[in-house]
């Protein structure tokens, strides 16, 4: 009798896709990293492996004349393990995708809709179907938006109706804010409801002022 | 909870035990956690036992297997289950001597949710007390440390925790934290936390 006691040797069943979700979950929390594609692809490698093992155990068994749906002897229970450790790198792998995509999802609500917006650090960690996926989110969560006619990025209650603004370009004269004319000149300032400046700064033709 | 089913039986009911779970990244290296199994039956075409010239597991062999393939394999009456390490008696006289010092990340870092995964299969009635004993008396102090200390990532008291222990650790600090800023006041927009925490541009 054996007393082995390492499972732990990297061509046993599963260890690879264990190592992919170590990685996935190693590092600071919420942070992503680089997209492994080389240890999903050998993950995937296992599967096929896996499914090869399988099919021929279950071959021979059915060569021997033997019913596979009931007999229960070491083909049987080698198709078995076979079997499970499919589904186990089967899980970690969908595991490793779908994480990551909510993260993805999250980069679009919390840190800009366009990819150019996302820090070069953290798009070169995304593979090209991530960043499909990102730019298929964004331009979902923007039609959306602008369907209910709503910024749901901007999720910060306003502290004041009012805010301080400082006009940036020559806006031109005869706008009326809130049924109150003022000369818009460049560099003025003014104190303004935010929601009527809201517009004006995204533009990039007024900037908020604080403190 | 599962007991065992005929062998051979379909996976429905470990499968829709799972199901709320599957992408749950704590849950899957929970279930990567090692126990101890001798094989009732052999098995071919397998890597599981690193001691066999081939690919195969011979009847009698003990090996140690991950937990998603030693329950599946303890149902179908493949294998015997023996209790593993991290719950055997000399660390439960640890727990009972000062639980709170017990180091039980080294042991297991998933404690309370592989042990509440493994006692219903090896029918040791005394896991789950032993499991809500030592939570209860480590609860405590967790939070206690977590209001108190200075923050340091590599703090001692920190490395001895289960990483169930730690986000309760950390979620006492945060919302600490967030009752501090409310009361100060700060600023309102934050850098998003999925960009990591700013550098300092260097000079």
């Amino acid at each position: 009798m054996s007393a082995g006691f390492c499972f732990s040797k990297e061509n046993m069943h599963g260890r690879r896709a264990c190592r992919l979700i170590k990685e996935f979950n190693s590092g600071e929390k919420g942070q992503l990293n680089h997209f492994n594609e080389e240890l999903l692809n050998e993950v995937a490698k296992e599967c096929s492996e896996n499914f090869l093992v399988l099919q021929s155990l279950i071959r021979k068994m059915q060569e021997e004349g033997l019913d596979f749906q009931t007999t229960r002897n070491a083909d049987h229970y080698g198709a078995l393990i076979n079997h499970l450790s499919l589904i186990r790198n089967k899980r970690c792998l969908m595991a490793y995708v779908y994480n990551r995509a909510e993260m993805i999802q999250n980069l679009a609500w919390t840190v800009g809709l366009r990819l150019f917006e996302l820090p070069e650090e953290i798009q070169e960690k995304l593979s090209h179907p991530e960043k499909e996926y990102f730019k298929k989110h964004s331009s979902a969560l923007e039609s959306y938006m602008s369907k209910v006619d709503l910024d749901l990025n901007d999720m910060v209650p306003p502290k004041d109706p009012y805010i301080k603004v400082r006009v940036l370009d020559d806006v031109g004269e005869g706008i009326v804010v809130s049924d109150k004319a003022a000369n818009f000149a460049r560099h003025s300032m003014h104190f303004l409801k935010r929601t009527d400046a809201e517009l004006y700064i995204s533009r990039g033709l007024m900037e908020e002022l604080t403190g | 909870m599962e007991n065992s089913r005929e062998t051979g039986s379909t996976n429905d009911g470990a499968a829709s035990s799972q199901n709320a779970n599957y992408y749950d990244i704590d849950d899957i290296l929970a279930e990567e956690e090692l126990v101890p199994v001798v094989f009732y039956k052999s098995a071919n075409g397998v890597k599981v036992d690193p001691t066999a010239e081939k690919d195969c597991v011979e009847k009698g062999a003990k090996v140690e297997l991950p937990f998603w393939l030693a329950q599946e394999l303890y149902l179908r009456q493949a294998v015997s289950l023996s209790i593993p390490t991290c719950f055997n008696q000399n660390t439960r006289r640890e727990i009972q001597a000062d639980a709170a010092c017990v180091d039980l990340k080294s042991r297991c870092p998933y404690f309370y949710e592989f042990g509440c995964k493994i006692a219903p299969l090896v029918g040791d009635r005394t896991i789950g007390k032993m499991l809500l004993s030592t939570f209860q008396m480590r609860y405590k102090e967790i939070l206690t440390k977590a209001h108190t200390t200075v923050y340091a990532p590599a703090s001692k008291s920190l490395a001895v925790l289960t990483k169930e222990e730690i986000s309760l650790h950390e979620a006492a600090r945060s919302s600490m934290a967030a009752f501090k800023k409310w009361r100060i006041g700060g600023p309102r927009f934050q850098r998003a936390s999925v960009l990591g925490r700013k550098r300092k541009p260097t000079e």
